[in-house]
């Protein structure tokens, strides 16, 4: 890929996609989308009454799709987060390249702003075992995944048929514990929870999570949380297993919690947004996404710093999957396994910089770097080289996935646990 | 052969044989009290499949369990008053609160729109329509991006501290967004305009030769105001609080934009336990809960302190 490609004429080619298309945080996008009605899905609560028990309408059993590539009809439609793709002049070069390659075409709708909203949209279809009108659809690690494949709603996939993800799938995309044998995922993209921060407004860097609640460290008034992944951060970094925790280690992470909301450095607890405050000056530092925080700091230029805590961070990962009764689905696992071919997963990260489930991009990347010039270069070798988006063994033994609920009471307790700090 | 006589508004007693010409007559009259039904029947309809059947799934949904796993998010109809008490004992603390702050808030929309509203109905002259114009213009621009850009104004170092606490003039601690002032004064501004409207309608049908004739009997300008004008536009003021403080009371997008962790209002708990936890039962119980007290709340004033005329105000 050369500037001319990616840029416009004359013009530097990350400058220029940064003046033409400002890419925000893809969980960035502010859930006040909610108050036009279009999130709460009407149909999903007409759904949620339509009589009936406890069936599930959608359930497939495995073996009953075909996955041959020869069966796949022409066309996949892909629903993904907002700027969560390379994207070119109003197109999305990768997507070209797979059409080209397959004479599949792609319809890409970035209409998924967070879990659990696009989770109630899709719900009605899936209870009534019809088809979403999506043949793949990214999901993040958690609750809402979870229940799509406890409910049957996530077609089995077929392992003969991803040739490429066999071969170039890093170690902690393989076989997640949320879906051993990834019989249902495949990672999209993954990154990290720990800390950002504006190196111009904070007293001192921090290292410990627990710095978040300094005012040695960070100006009163001016942390942030992540509501979503505070308890699971935060269980890590008391040295608690998420995975393995209980009721008492919940209270544990919920008292620590409550002491970081009581403290003079908080300001705010956040579903999403919080990059605009951290943008705003509001925050100094707070806990934050990997991807977003690199991207200000390598394509925005902005004195910001993403650190890993002392002691570990969380690791998230976005998955693709194939929602049941899907049209294509032979298409759509074509299309899965097209990204884990690492010229094409290059393209992704290249542009999008979140951490990649293909490794041998970083070569590529670097391998790119030496091929470009000025500041493109500069870019691309800082993207190669970040210790954050190509974790080795040591980082990923400081990582946990995080507490897996999979049934109502694990739900209801956690959620009565954490979910009052915030709400006052 | 004597016909029978019309009565005086011409209308035609039922089971009267009438020639022709007459029956003639009665079918118009049919005629128009269907068009009347007709009239009413579009709207009618829009209340019915916009109101009537949401609120009917609403209380259904209330009284149903659900799960994400063992329902697959189904509301399943079990009688399950348990959402009631829970969501009671929940949060009756933030349910108070949302009735504080939208009490707080709508006392200062009445306080800042009413002589704004008497200004321009008394001395507005030929200014009047435009200067009502001026005060809708805000509606022009979303909601929400007014909301989101107070957060930006009120920012800890935005449009208005930054230049203070570099000046030195606040101290660098100081934040406004994050506290109930922040939420209130949210609030405040962006309903003021629905006090304003039924304000300024009271206030404009006021005859102006009452307030002369208590002047000619010597009552003062004061006197005058709060003898003659308060009272007359006592149902524009009724309209004003009603049009206001029940749906600040629900509103959830000041409360999450300018709002923190310790100023939620119930807005933002039901839409966390519909569109975040799916906990729809829990949710429907919460919203009923809500409604039903706006309503006794509404009730309650309309019989201590309404009359006739409010309803008229606020059309």
């Amino acid at each position: 890929m050369t500037n001319d490609q990616r840029g416009l004429p004359g013009l530097d080619a990350a400058l220029a996609r940064g003046l033409t298309s400002r890419r925000m945080s893809r969980r960035n996008m502010i859930k006040l989308g909610g108050i036009s009605v279009g999130t709460l899905s009407f149909a999903s609560i007409l759904a949620a009454c339509s009589g009936g028990t406890t069936t599930s309408g959608g359930t497939q059993s495995a073996g009953s799709v075909n996955f041959d590539p020869s069966t796949a009809s022409n066309h996949v439609n892909f629903a993904n987060w907002p700027l969560y793709i390379d994207k070119a002049h109003g197109t999305y070069p990768s997507l070209e390249k797979f059409t080209n390659e397959t004479g599949i075409s792609v319809t890409y709708n970035d209409e998924i702003n967070d879990n659990a909203s696009f989770f109630g949209e899709i719900l009605p279809q899936l209870r009534a075992g019809q088809d979403t009108g999506r043949d793949i659809i990214v999901i993040t690690n958690g609750e809402y995944l979870a229940a799509l494949i406890a409910n049957g709603w996530a077609t089995e996939l077929d392992p003969s048929f991803r040739p490429n993800f066999d071969k170039n799938a890093a170690s902690w995309a393989k076989s997640p514990f949320y879906d051993e044998g990834n019989t249902h995922t495949m990672a999209w993209q993954s990154g990290l929870t720990g800390v950002g921060y504006n190196t111009e407004l904070i007293n001192k860097a921090p290292t410990k999570l627990d710095d978040l609640m300094s005012t040695e460290f960070f100006p009163p008034s001016s942390v942030g949380v992540l509501k979503e992944d505070a308890p699971n951060l935060v269980m890590v970094n008391l040295g608690i297993d998420p995975k393995t925790s209980g009721q008492d280690e919940w209270n544990q992470a919920a008292e620590w919690l409550k002491k970081l909301r009581d403290s003079d450095t908080f300001y705010n607890a956040y579903d999403q947004g919080y990059i605009d405050d951290l943008n705003a000056k509001n925050l100094s530092g707070t806990m934050a996404w990997s991807g977003d925080v690199l991207y200000y700091k390598i394509w925005a230029g902005k004195p910001y710093e993403f650190i890993m805590p002392a002691d570990g961070a969380l690791l998230w990962i976005d998955n693709m999957l194939i929602p049941a009764n899907a049209k294509n689905p032979a298409g759509a696992l074509q299309l899965m396994d097209f990204y884990y071919d690492p010229p094409n997963a290059q393209m992704l990260t290249e542009y999008i910089l979140y951490m990649s489930p293909v490794p041998a991009v970083q070569q590529l990347i670097a391998k790119h770097a030496q091929q470009e010039t000025g500041t493109y270069a500069t870019q691309l070798e800082q993207t190669a080289q970040n210790a954050l988006l190509w974790p080795d063994q040591e980082l990923l033994s400081q990582v946990s996935l995080g507490r897996n609920l999979t049934t109502d009471e694990e739900s209801k307790a956690w959620h009565d646990t954490f979910d009052p700090i915030w709400e006052q | 052969m004597g016909q029978a006589p019309p009565d005086v508004k011409g209308h035609i007693p039922q089971g009267v044989e009438l020639p022709p010409a007459r029956q003639g007559q009665r079918a118009l009259e049919r005629r128009r009290r269907l068009a009347a039904y007709l009239q009413l029947a579009p709207g009618g309809l829009y209340m019915v499949i916009g109101f009537i059947v949401p609120l009917a799934i609403i209380v259904y949904t209330s009284l149903s369990t659900s799960g994400l796993f063992s329902t697959g998010g189904k509301s399943v109809f079990s009688w399950e008053w348990s959402n009631y008490s829970t969501a009671l004992d929940q949060y009756h603390d933030v349910y108070i609160r949302s009735i504080v702050y939208a009490a707080i808030a709508t006392s200062l929309c009445i306080g800042l729109a009413y002589p704004m509203a008497y200004w321009i109905a008394f001395y507005g002259g030929q200014w009047k329509s435009t200067l009502f114009m001026l005060i809708l213009v805000p509606f022009f621009v979303s909601f929400v991006i007014r909301t989101v850009q107070w957060n930006f104004i009120l920012g800890t170092n935005g449009l208005i501290f930054g230049p203070l606490k570099s000046l030195g003039l606040v101290s660098q601690d100081f934040t406004v967004l994050r506290t109930p002032f922040a939420v209130i004064a949210g609030i405040t501004y962006n309903f003021m305009p629905f006090a304003a409207l039924p304000l300024y309608v009271s206030l404009e049908r006021i005859d102006r030769r009452l307030v002369e004739a208590a002047k000619d009997l010597y009552a003062s300008k004061a006197m005058a105001f709060r003898k003659v004008v308060l009272p007359l536009s006592f149902p524009g003021i009724f309209a004003a609080i009603i049009l206001t403080f029940v749906p600040m009371t629900g509103d959830y997008v000041n409360a999450v934009v300018l709002g923190g962790p310790k100023t939620t209002m119930i807005g933002v708990i039901i839409q966390d336990a519909f569109l975040v936890r799916h906990e729809y039962p829990v949710a429907a119980a919460l919203s009923v809960i809500l409604m039903a007290g706006m309503l006794v709340i509404a009730l309650l004033y309309a019989r201590a302190l309404g009359t006739e005329d409010a309803a008229l105000a606020a059309a």
